[in-house]
Protein backbone atom coordinates (compact mmCIF):
# COMPACT_ATOMS: atom_id res chain seq x y z
CA UNK A 1 0.00 0.00 0.00
CA UNK A 2 1.27 3.50 -0.86
CA UNK A 3 2.18 6.12 1.72
CA UNK A 4 -0.75 8.39 0.84
CA UNK A 5 -3.24 5.53 1.21
CA UNK A 6 -1.79 4.56 4.58
CA UNK A 7 -2.02 8.14 5.72
CA UNK A 8 -5.58 8.36 4.49
CA UNK A 9 -6.66 5.25 6.39
CA UNK A 10 -5.07 6.47 9.63
CA UNK A 11 -6.74 9.84 9.11
CA UNK A 12 -10.19 8.32 8.52
CA UNK A 13 -9.85 6.18 11.65
CA UNK A 14 -8.91 9.15 13.86
CA UNK A 15 -11.48 11.53 12.40
CA UNK A 16 -14.23 9.19 13.50
CA UNK A 17 -13.15 9.75 17.12
CA UNK A 18 -12.06 13.38 17.03
CA UNK A 19 -14.96 15.79 16.74
CA UNK A 20 -13.04 19.10 16.71
CA UNK A 21 -9.78 19.99 15.00
CA UNK A 22 -7.17 20.25 17.79
CA UNK A 23 -5.63 23.71 18.27
CA UNK A 24 -2.26 22.20 19.03
CA UNK A 25 -0.43 18.87 19.10
CA UNK A 26 2.11 17.99 21.81
CA UNK A 27 4.69 15.22 21.42
CA UNK A 28 5.62 14.10 24.91
CA UNK A 29 9.24 13.09 25.38
CA UNK A 30 10.77 10.45 27.65
CA UNK A 31 9.42 10.81 31.18
CA UNK A 32 7.22 13.79 30.28
CA UNK A 33 4.03 11.83 29.71
CA UNK A 34 2.46 13.13 32.91
CA UNK A 35 1.12 16.18 31.08
CA UNK A 36 -1.58 13.84 29.89
CA UNK A 37 -2.91 13.62 33.49
CA UNK A 38 -4.04 17.23 33.13
CA UNK A 39 -6.05 16.71 29.97
CA UNK A 40 -9.79 16.90 30.53
CA UNK A 41 -12.64 15.26 28.61
CA UNK A 42 -10.12 12.68 27.54
CA UNK A 43 -10.29 10.30 24.63
CA UNK A 44 -7.43 7.82 24.51
CA UNK A 45 -6.55 6.15 21.22
CA UNK A 46 -3.96 3.39 21.33
CA UNK A 47 -1.43 3.45 18.49
CA UNK A 48 -1.96 -0.28 18.12
CA UNK A 49 -5.56 0.41 17.05
CA UNK A 50 -4.64 2.98 14.39
CA UNK A 51 -4.12 1.56 10.90
CA UNK A 52 -0.44 1.60 9.80
CA UNK A 53 0.92 2.99 13.06
CA UNK A 54 4.23 1.50 14.20
CA UNK A 55 4.49 0.22 17.79
CA UNK A 56 6.45 1.98 20.54
CA UNK A 57 9.09 -0.24 22.16
CA UNK A 58 10.79 1.98 24.78
CA UNK A 59 10.11 1.67 28.52
CA UNK A 60 8.62 4.98 29.75
CA UNK A 61 6.76 5.52 26.50
CA UNK A 62 3.10 4.62 26.43
CA UNK A 63 2.00 4.57 22.80
CA UNK A 64 -1.26 6.43 22.63
CA UNK A 65 -2.89 9.63 21.50
CA UNK A 66 -4.72 11.54 24.22
CA UNK A 67 -7.27 13.97 22.90
CA UNK A 68 -9.09 16.47 25.09
CA UNK A 69 -8.90 19.91 26.66
CA UNK A 70 -6.34 21.92 28.55
CA UNK A 71 -7.94 25.20 29.62
CA UNK A 72 -10.13 26.17 26.68
CA UNK A 73 -7.95 24.59 23.99
CA UNK A 74 -8.42 21.34 22.15
CA UNK A 75 -5.24 19.35 22.20
CA UNK A 76 -3.91 16.11 20.85
CA UNK A 77 -0.99 14.69 22.82
CA UNK A 78 1.31 11.93 21.64
CA UNK A 79 2.25 9.85 24.64
CA UNK A 80 5.10 7.81 23.16
CA UNK A 81 6.91 8.43 19.90
CA UNK A 82 8.83 6.37 17.37
CA UNK A 83 12.60 6.65 17.42
CA UNK A 84 15.00 6.10 14.57
CA UNK A 85 17.22 4.00 16.86
CA UNK A 86 14.39 1.52 17.33
CA UNK A 87 14.89 0.60 13.69
CA UNK A 88 11.95 2.47 12.19
CA UNK A 89 12.54 4.21 8.90
CA UNK A 90 12.45 8.01 8.93
CA UNK A 91 9.12 7.78 7.13
CA UNK A 92 7.68 5.72 10.01
CA UNK A 93 9.23 7.96 12.66
CA UNK A 94 7.46 10.97 11.18
CA UNK A 95 4.23 9.24 10.15
CA UNK A 96 2.33 10.51 13.24
CA UNK A 97 3.22 14.13 12.35
CA UNK A 98 1.78 13.60 8.87
CA UNK A 99 -1.34 12.12 10.44
CA UNK A 100 -1.66 15.02 12.90
CA UNK A 101 -1.30 17.56 10.10
CA UNK A 102 -3.92 15.68 8.06
CA UNK A 103 -6.39 16.32 10.90
CA UNK A 104 -5.96 20.04 10.30
CA UNK A 105 -3.56 20.74 13.20
CA UNK A 106 -1.30 23.72 12.42
CA UNK A 107 0.80 23.98 15.58
CA UNK A 108 2.96 21.44 17.34
CA UNK A 109 4.96 21.43 20.57
CA UNK A 110 7.76 18.87 20.39
CA UNK A 111 9.41 17.86 23.66
CA UNK A 112 12.27 15.55 24.57
CA UNK A 113 14.74 14.51 27.23
CA UNK A 114 18.26 15.51 26.31
CA UNK A 115 21.80 15.85 27.56
CA UNK A 116 22.95 19.35 28.45
CA UNK A 117 26.14 20.47 26.72
CA UNK A 118 26.16 24.14 27.55
CA UNK A 119 28.16 24.54 30.79
CA UNK A 120 25.63 27.12 32.00
CA UNK A 121 22.93 24.45 32.10
CA UNK A 122 22.21 21.98 34.88
CA UNK A 123 20.25 18.74 35.08
CA UNK A 124 16.57 19.49 35.46
CA UNK A 125 16.65 22.67 33.33
CA UNK A 126 14.08 23.21 30.61
CA UNK A 127 15.50 24.50 27.33
CA UNK A 128 13.57 26.14 24.52
CA UNK A 129 15.02 24.89 21.24
CA UNK A 130 16.02 27.85 19.04
CA UNK A 131 17.46 25.74 16.22
CA UNK A 132 18.75 22.26 15.49
CA UNK A 133 21.59 20.39 13.82
CA UNK A 134 20.74 17.12 12.11
CA UNK A 135 23.62 14.70 12.69
CA UNK A 136 21.50 11.59 12.19
CA UNK A 137 22.92 10.87 8.75
CA UNK A 138 19.41 10.62 7.32
CA UNK A 139 16.48 12.89 6.48
CA UNK A 140 12.77 12.00 6.45
CA UNK A 141 12.26 13.87 3.18
CA UNK A 142 14.74 11.84 1.13
CA UNK A 143 12.79 10.20 -1.65
CA UNK A 144 9.85 11.25 -3.77
CA UNK A 145 8.40 14.61 -2.75
CA UNK A 146 4.65 14.81 -2.23
CA UNK A 147 3.81 18.29 -3.49
CA UNK A 148 0.51 18.17 -1.62
CA UNK A 149 2.51 18.02 1.64
CA UNK A 150 5.09 20.69 0.92
CA UNK A 151 7.94 21.89 -1.31
CA UNK A 152 10.84 19.76 -2.61
CA UNK A 153 13.37 21.98 -0.82
CA UNK A 154 11.84 23.26 2.42
CA UNK A 155 13.31 26.35 4.01
CA UNK A 156 14.53 25.70 7.57
CA UNK A 157 15.56 29.23 8.54
CA UNK A 158 12.65 29.54 11.00
CA UNK A 159 12.25 25.86 11.88
CA UNK A 160 11.37 26.79 15.47
CA UNK A 161 8.83 29.54 15.01
CA UNK A 162 10.03 32.81 16.55
CA UNK A 163 6.54 33.96 17.53
CA UNK A 164 5.73 30.63 19.15
CA UNK A 165 9.07 30.81 20.98
CA UNK A 166 8.19 34.27 22.29
CA UNK A 167 4.92 32.95 23.68
CA UNK A 168 6.97 30.25 25.41
CA UNK A 169 9.48 32.71 26.84
CA UNK A 170 6.77 35.09 28.06
CA UNK A 171 4.87 32.24 29.69
CA UNK A 172 8.01 31.08 31.51
CA UNK A 173 8.53 34.63 32.79
CA UNK A 174 4.91 34.96 33.88
CA UNK A 175 5.13 31.68 35.81
CA UNK A 176 8.65 32.40 37.14
CA UNK A 177 9.96 29.15 35.64
CA UNK A 178 13.66 29.46 34.81
CA UNK A 179 14.37 28.37 31.22
CA UNK A 180 17.36 28.12 28.92
CA UNK A 181 17.56 28.58 25.15
CA UNK A 182 19.78 26.70 22.76
CA UNK A 183 20.60 24.50 19.80
CA UNK A 184 19.53 20.83 19.89
CA UNK A 185 21.67 18.31 18.05
CA UNK A 186 20.16 14.96 17.08
CA UNK A 187 22.30 11.83 16.74
CA UNK A 188 20.91 8.41 15.95
CA UNK A 189 21.82 6.77 19.25
CA UNK A 190 21.00 4.38 20.80
CA UNK A 191 24.33 4.52 22.61
CA UNK A 192 25.03 7.69 24.55
CA UNK A 193 27.80 9.89 23.17
CA UNK A 194 31.49 9.33 23.84
CA UNK A 195 33.46 12.18 25.44
CA UNK A 196 35.20 12.76 22.08
CA UNK A 197 31.83 12.99 20.35
CA UNK A 198 30.59 15.43 22.97
CA UNK A 199 33.64 17.65 22.43
CA UNK A 200 32.96 17.62 18.71
CA UNK A 201 29.29 18.46 19.25
CA UNK A 202 30.14 21.37 21.51
CA UNK A 203 32.58 22.60 18.86
CA UNK A 204 29.89 22.61 16.18
CA UNK A 205 27.46 24.56 18.35
CA UNK A 206 25.42 22.10 20.41
CA UNK A 207 23.72 23.19 23.63
CA UNK A 208 21.82 19.94 24.08
CA UNK A 209 22.07 16.51 22.49
CA UNK A 210 19.44 13.84 21.97
CA UNK A 211 18.05 11.12 19.71
CA UNK A 212 14.71 12.44 18.55
CA UNK A 213 12.78 15.58 17.59
CA UNK A 214 14.71 16.61 14.46
CA UNK A 215 12.91 14.24 12.04
CA UNK A 216 9.51 15.34 13.38
CA UNK A 217 10.46 19.01 13.18
CA UNK A 218 11.68 18.62 9.59
CA UNK A 219 8.38 17.05 8.56
CA UNK A 220 6.35 19.62 10.52
CA UNK A 221 8.21 22.39 8.68
CA UNK A 222 7.71 20.64 5.35
CA UNK A 223 3.99 20.58 6.20
CA UNK A 224 4.14 24.31 7.08
CA UNK A 225 3.28 23.75 10.77
CA UNK A 226 4.43 26.15 13.48
CA UNK A 227 6.84 24.39 15.83
CA UNK A 228 7.84 24.98 19.42
CA UNK A 229 10.57 22.73 20.85
CA UNK A 230 11.27 22.12 24.55
CA UNK A 231 14.11 19.96 25.86
CA UNK A 232 14.19 18.71 29.42
CA UNK A 233 17.88 18.55 30.34
CA UNK A 234 17.92 15.27 32.23
CA UNK A 235 21.69 14.96 32.61
CA UNK A 236 24.77 16.99 31.89
CA UNK A 237 26.92 15.80 29.00
CA UNK A 238 30.12 17.75 29.69
CA UNK A 239 33.00 15.76 28.20
CA UNK A 240 35.54 16.34 31.00
CA UNK A 241 33.09 15.60 33.79
CA UNK A 242 31.10 12.57 32.65
CA UNK A 243 29.36 10.18 34.98
CA UNK A 244 28.22 6.85 33.62
CA UNK A 245 24.71 7.26 32.26
CA UNK A 246 21.75 5.11 32.76
CA UNK A 247 18.21 5.32 31.52
CA UNK A 248 16.79 5.12 35.08
CA UNK A 249 18.62 8.32 36.08
CA UNK A 250 17.33 10.09 32.97
CA UNK A 251 13.78 9.19 33.95
CA UNK A 252 14.37 10.16 37.60
CA UNK A 253 15.54 13.67 36.63
CA UNK A 254 12.70 14.09 34.19
CA UNK A 255 10.41 13.15 37.07
CA UNK A 256 11.79 16.05 39.13
CA UNK A 257 11.56 18.53 36.26
CA UNK A 258 8.09 17.45 35.31
CA UNK A 259 6.24 19.86 37.59
CA UNK A 260 7.90 22.81 35.88
CA UNK A 261 7.41 21.18 32.52
CA UNK A 262 3.71 20.57 33.05
CA UNK A 263 3.10 24.13 34.34
CA UNK A 264 5.06 25.61 31.45
CA UNK A 265 3.32 23.66 28.69
CA UNK A 266 -0.11 24.25 30.23
CA UNK A 267 0.68 27.96 30.43
CA UNK A 268 1.84 28.07 26.83
CA UNK A 269 -1.33 26.33 25.65
CA UNK A 270 -3.41 28.84 27.62
CA UNK A 271 -1.50 31.81 26.13
CA UNK A 272 -1.49 30.55 22.55
CA UNK B 1 22.79 -8.14 -12.54
CA UNK B 2 26.03 -6.88 -10.97
CA UNK B 3 27.15 -3.29 -11.21
CA UNK B 4 29.98 -3.92 -13.66
CA UNK B 5 27.68 -5.73 -16.09
CA UNK B 6 25.19 -2.86 -15.94
CA UNK B 7 27.96 -0.31 -16.54
CA UNK B 8 29.09 -2.30 -19.58
CA UNK B 9 25.60 -2.46 -21.06
CA UNK B 10 25.01 1.27 -20.57
CA UNK B 11 28.38 1.99 -22.08
CA UNK B 12 27.69 -0.23 -25.09
CA UNK B 13 24.53 1.77 -25.73
CA UNK B 14 26.46 5.07 -25.62
CA UNK B 15 29.11 3.66 -27.95
CA UNK B 16 26.35 2.95 -30.42
CA UNK B 17 25.36 6.63 -30.34
CA UNK B 18 28.78 8.32 -30.63
CA UNK B 19 31.86 7.16 -32.54
CA UNK B 20 34.49 8.97 -30.46
CA UNK B 21 35.82 8.99 -26.93
CA UNK B 22 34.99 12.35 -25.33
CA UNK B 23 37.97 14.32 -24.02
CA UNK B 24 36.00 15.65 -21.11
CA UNK B 25 32.69 15.12 -19.33
CA UNK B 26 30.74 17.96 -17.72
CA UNK B 27 28.00 17.44 -15.13
CA UNK B 28 25.72 20.47 -15.32
CA UNK B 29 24.20 21.62 -12.02
CA UNK B 30 20.77 23.16 -11.32
CA UNK B 31 20.07 25.98 -13.75
CA UNK B 32 23.43 25.57 -15.54
CA UNK B 33 22.16 23.34 -18.35
CA UNK B 34 22.40 26.08 -20.96
CA UNK B 35 26.09 25.36 -21.52
CA UNK B 36 24.94 22.42 -23.62
CA UNK B 37 23.47 24.88 -26.16
CA UNK B 38 27.05 25.81 -27.10
CA UNK B 39 27.86 22.27 -28.20
CA UNK B 40 28.00 21.74 -31.99
CA UNK B 41 27.52 18.54 -34.00
CA UNK B 42 25.32 17.62 -31.13
CA UNK B 43 24.03 14.19 -30.27
CA UNK B 44 21.35 14.02 -27.59
CA UNK B 45 21.06 10.76 -25.67
CA UNK B 46 18.09 10.56 -23.32
CA UNK B 47 18.76 8.84 -20.01
CA UNK B 48 15.47 7.01 -20.35
CA UNK B 49 16.80 5.21 -23.42
CA UNK B 50 20.02 4.07 -21.74
CA UNK B 51 19.86 0.63 -20.14
CA UNK B 52 19.99 0.77 -16.30
CA UNK B 53 19.87 4.57 -16.05
CA UNK B 54 17.65 6.05 -13.33
CA UNK B 55 15.32 8.96 -14.19
CA UNK B 56 15.78 12.56 -13.03
CA UNK B 57 12.85 13.94 -11.02
CA UNK B 58 13.85 17.55 -10.24
CA UNK B 59 12.38 20.61 -11.93
CA UNK B 60 15.15 22.39 -13.88
CA UNK B 61 16.99 19.17 -14.68
CA UNK B 62 16.59 17.72 -18.14
CA UNK B 63 17.82 14.12 -18.05
CA UNK B 64 20.03 13.62 -21.06
CA UNK B 65 23.59 13.50 -22.35
CA UNK B 66 24.56 16.16 -24.89
CA UNK B 67 27.63 15.04 -26.84
CA UNK B 68 29.56 16.89 -29.52
CA UNK B 69 32.22 19.55 -30.11
CA UNK B 70 33.11 22.48 -27.90
CA UNK B 71 36.22 24.65 -28.24
CA UNK B 72 38.07 22.04 -30.27
CA UNK B 73 37.35 19.20 -27.84
CA UNK B 74 34.94 16.30 -27.84
CA UNK B 75 32.64 16.73 -24.87
CA UNK B 76 29.88 14.77 -23.18
CA UNK B 77 27.59 16.77 -20.93
CA UNK B 78 25.16 15.49 -18.35
CA UNK B 79 22.07 17.65 -18.37
CA UNK B 80 20.41 16.49 -15.19
CA UNK B 81 21.93 14.34 -12.49
CA UNK B 82 20.65 11.94 -9.86
CA UNK B 83 20.48 13.26 -6.32
CA UNK B 84 20.69 11.30 -3.11
CA UNK B 85 17.74 13.28 -1.72
CA UNK B 86 15.57 11.96 -4.54
CA UNK B 87 15.81 8.58 -2.89
CA UNK B 88 18.41 6.97 -5.17
CA UNK B 89 21.05 4.99 -3.37
CA UNK B 90 24.61 6.20 -3.73
CA UNK B 91 25.39 3.55 -6.35
CA UNK B 92 22.59 4.89 -8.58
CA UNK B 93 23.64 8.51 -7.97
CA UNK B 94 27.14 7.74 -9.21
CA UNK B 95 26.27 5.22 -11.90
CA UNK B 96 26.70 7.74 -14.76
CA UNK B 97 30.24 8.52 -13.61
CA UNK B 98 31.06 4.80 -13.76
CA UNK B 99 29.69 4.67 -17.30
CA UNK B 100 31.63 7.76 -18.39
CA UNK B 101 34.88 6.28 -17.17
CA UNK B 102 34.17 2.98 -18.87
CA UNK B 103 33.53 4.92 -22.06
CA UNK B 104 37.12 6.14 -21.77
CA UNK B 105 36.58 9.61 -20.32
CA UNK B 106 39.41 10.58 -17.97
CA UNK B 107 38.57 14.17 -17.09
CA UNK B 108 35.35 15.44 -15.54
CA UNK B 109 34.08 18.90 -14.67
CA UNK B 110 31.44 18.71 -11.95
CA UNK B 111 29.26 21.76 -11.41
CA UNK B 112 26.50 22.62 -8.97
CA UNK B 113 24.39 25.33 -7.39
CA UNK B 114 25.40 25.89 -3.78
CA UNK B 115 24.65 28.10 -0.82
CA UNK B 116 27.40 30.49 0.25
CA UNK B 117 28.65 29.81 3.77
CA UNK B 118 31.75 32.01 3.59
CA UNK B 119 30.45 35.50 4.40
CA UNK B 120 32.88 37.04 1.90
CA UNK B 121 30.93 35.37 -0.90
CA UNK B 122 27.90 36.85 -2.58
CA UNK B 123 25.12 35.33 -4.69
CA UNK B 124 26.27 35.02 -8.28
CA UNK B 125 29.87 34.19 -7.39
CA UNK B 126 31.53 31.22 -9.06
CA UNK B 127 33.61 29.10 -6.70
CA UNK B 128 36.39 26.77 -7.81
CA UNK B 129 36.13 23.78 -5.46
CA UNK B 130 39.49 23.07 -3.81
CA UNK B 131 38.30 20.29 -1.53
CA UNK B 132 35.14 18.84 -0.05
CA UNK B 133 33.64 17.60 3.22
CA UNK B 134 31.24 14.68 3.02
CA UNK B 135 28.43 15.24 5.54
CA UNK B 136 25.88 13.28 3.53
CA UNK B 137 26.02 10.43 6.03
CA UNK B 138 26.82 7.94 3.30
CA UNK B 139 29.51 6.99 0.77
CA UNK B 140 29.08 5.52 -2.71
CA UNK B 141 31.97 3.09 -2.18
CA UNK B 142 30.40 1.32 0.80
CA UNK B 143 29.99 -2.30 -0.17
CA UNK B 144 32.07 -4.77 -2.09
CA UNK B 145 34.95 -3.12 -3.92
CA UNK B 146 35.17 -3.84 -7.62
CA UNK B 147 38.94 -3.92 -8.07
CA UNK B 148 38.83 -3.32 -11.80
CA UNK B 149 37.16 0.04 -11.08
CA UNK B 150 39.59 1.21 -8.40
CA UNK B 151 41.24 0.52 -5.04
CA UNK B 152 39.46 -0.49 -1.81
CA UNK B 153 40.79 2.62 -0.04
CA UNK B 154 41.06 5.46 -2.52
CA UNK B 155 43.30 8.41 -1.71
CA UNK B 156 41.39 11.70 -1.52
CA UNK B 157 44.30 14.04 -0.88
CA UNK B 158 44.00 15.62 -4.33
CA UNK B 159 40.33 14.93 -5.06
CA UNK B 160 40.16 18.14 -7.07
CA UNK B 161 43.04 18.14 -9.55
CA UNK B 162 45.54 20.93 -8.86
CA UNK B 163 46.51 21.28 -12.52
CA UNK B 164 42.87 21.80 -13.52
CA UNK B 165 42.36 24.31 -10.69
CA UNK B 166 45.34 26.25 -11.99
CA UNK B 167 43.94 26.24 -15.53
CA UNK B 168 40.54 27.38 -14.23
CA UNK B 169 42.01 30.25 -12.25
CA UNK B 170 44.15 31.25 -15.25
CA UNK B 171 41.11 31.33 -17.53
CA UNK B 172 39.16 33.36 -14.98
CA UNK B 173 41.97 35.92 -14.91
CA UNK B 174 42.25 36.11 -18.71
CA UNK B 175 38.50 36.41 -19.14
CA UNK B 176 38.25 38.88 -16.24
CA UNK B 177 35.73 36.67 -14.46
CA UNK B 178 35.76 37.05 -10.70
CA UNK B 179 36.06 33.66 -9.07
CA UNK B 180 36.43 32.60 -5.47
CA UNK B 181 37.71 29.27 -4.26
CA UNK B 182 36.88 27.10 -1.31
CA UNK B 183 35.63 23.93 0.32
CA UNK B 184 32.29 22.42 -0.72
CA UNK B 185 30.33 20.67 2.00
CA UNK B 186 27.63 18.19 1.08
CA UNK B 187 24.57 17.56 3.23
CA UNK B 188 21.88 15.16 2.11
CA UNK B 189 19.01 17.64 1.92
CA UNK B 190 16.33 17.98 0.65
CA UNK B 191 15.69 20.43 3.48
CA UNK B 192 17.78 23.54 3.20
CA UNK B 193 20.17 23.79 6.13
CA UNK B 194 19.15 25.40 9.41
CA UNK B 195 21.16 28.46 10.52
CA UNK B 196 22.78 26.27 13.21
CA UNK B 197 23.86 23.75 10.56
CA UNK B 198 25.35 26.52 8.44
CA UNK B 199 27.37 27.74 11.43
CA UNK B 200 28.56 24.17 11.96
CA UNK B 201 29.65 23.91 8.32
CA UNK B 202 31.60 27.16 8.69
CA UNK B 203 33.26 25.91 11.89
CA UNK B 204 34.26 22.72 10.11
CA UNK B 205 35.85 24.65 7.25
CA UNK B 206 33.12 24.69 4.61
CA UNK B 207 32.78 27.69 2.28
CA UNK B 208 29.74 26.48 0.38
CA UNK B 209 27.03 23.92 1.09
CA UNK B 210 24.97 21.83 -1.31
CA UNK B 211 23.26 18.50 -1.93
CA UNK B 212 25.29 16.93 -4.75
CA UNK B 213 28.77 16.57 -6.29
CA UNK B 214 30.57 14.75 -3.47
CA UNK B 215 29.35 11.22 -4.40
CA UNK B 216 30.29 11.76 -8.05
CA UNK B 217 33.70 13.15 -7.12
CA UNK B 218 34.37 10.22 -4.80
CA UNK B 219 33.60 7.75 -7.57
CA UNK B 220 35.56 9.73 -10.15
CA UNK B 221 38.58 9.63 -7.82
CA UNK B 222 38.06 5.93 -7.17
CA UNK B 223 38.44 5.44 -10.90
CA UNK B 224 41.47 7.70 -11.23
CA UNK B 225 39.67 10.45 -13.16
CA UNK B 226 40.85 14.05 -13.02
CA UNK B 227 38.19 16.26 -11.44
CA UNK B 228 37.47 19.96 -11.61
CA UNK B 229 34.60 21.29 -9.47
CA UNK B 230 32.76 24.58 -9.91
CA UNK B 231 29.99 25.83 -7.63
CA UNK B 232 27.65 28.61 -8.58
CA UNK B 233 26.82 30.43 -5.34
CA UNK B 234 23.13 30.98 -5.96
CA UNK B 235 22.16 32.23 -2.52
CA UNK B 236 23.65 32.86 0.88
CA UNK B 237 23.05 29.86 3.12
CA UNK B 238 20.43 29.95 5.86
CA UNK B 239 20.83 32.44 8.69
CA UNK B 240 23.29 34.76 6.93
CA UNK B 241 20.60 37.00 5.48
CA UNK B 242 17.29 37.37 7.29
CA UNK B 243 15.17 35.72 4.61
CA UNK B 244 13.80 32.28 3.79
CA UNK B 245 15.33 30.20 0.99
CA UNK B 246 13.55 28.85 -2.05
CA UNK B 247 14.42 26.87 -5.15
CA UNK B 248 13.18 29.61 -7.51
CA UNK B 249 15.86 31.94 -6.16
CA UNK B 250 18.47 29.29 -6.90
CA UNK B 251 17.33 28.94 -10.51
CA UNK B 252 17.03 32.72 -10.93
CA UNK B 253 20.59 33.40 -9.78
CA UNK B 254 22.07 30.63 -11.87
CA UNK B 255 20.27 32.14 -14.88
CA UNK B 256 21.92 35.49 -14.15
CA UNK B 257 25.42 34.06 -13.96
CA UNK B 258 25.13 31.62 -16.82
CA UNK B 259 27.01 33.86 -19.28
CA UNK B 260 30.15 34.05 -17.16
CA UNK B 261 29.78 30.37 -16.19
CA UNK B 262 29.68 29.43 -19.89
CA UNK B 263 32.69 31.63 -20.71
CA UNK B 264 34.66 30.12 -17.83
CA UNK B 265 33.94 26.50 -18.66
CA UNK B 266 34.51 27.03 -22.39
CA UNK B 267 37.84 28.70 -21.66
CA UNK B 268 38.86 25.83 -19.42
CA UNK B 269 37.92 23.17 -21.97
CA UNK B 270 39.88 25.04 -24.64
CA UNK B 271 43.03 25.10 -22.53
CA UNK B 272 42.81 21.59 -21.16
Amino acid sequence: MGYLDMLHEANVFLKKQIKTVPDVAVILGTGLGSLSDYIENKTVIKYTDIPHFPKSTVPGHAGEFIIGNIYNKNIIAMNGRFHYYEGYSMEQVTFPVRVIKSLGVQKIIVTNASGGMNPDFKAGDLMFITDHINMMGDNPLIGKNYEEFGPRFPDMSNAYDKQFLNIGLNTAKELSIPVQKGVYVALTGPMYETPAELKMLRLIGADAVGMSTVPEVIVANHANMKVLGISCITDMAIPDNLKPLDHERVIATAEKAKNNFVSLVKGIIKNM
Amino acid sequence: MDEMAMVKESCDYLKGCIDYIPDVAVILGSGLGSLSEEVTNKNIIKYENIPHFPKSTVVGHAGQFACGDLCGKKVIMMQGRFHYYEGYDMKRVTFPVRVLKYLGVNTIIVTNAAGGVNTNFKPGDLMIIEDHINLSGNNPLIGENIDEMGPRFPDMSCAYNKELIKIAKGVAKEEKINVVSGVYCMMSGPTYETPAEVKMVRTLGGDAVGMSTVPEVIVANHQGMKVLGISCITNMASGILDQPLNHEEVIETSNKVKDKFIRLVKGIIKQM
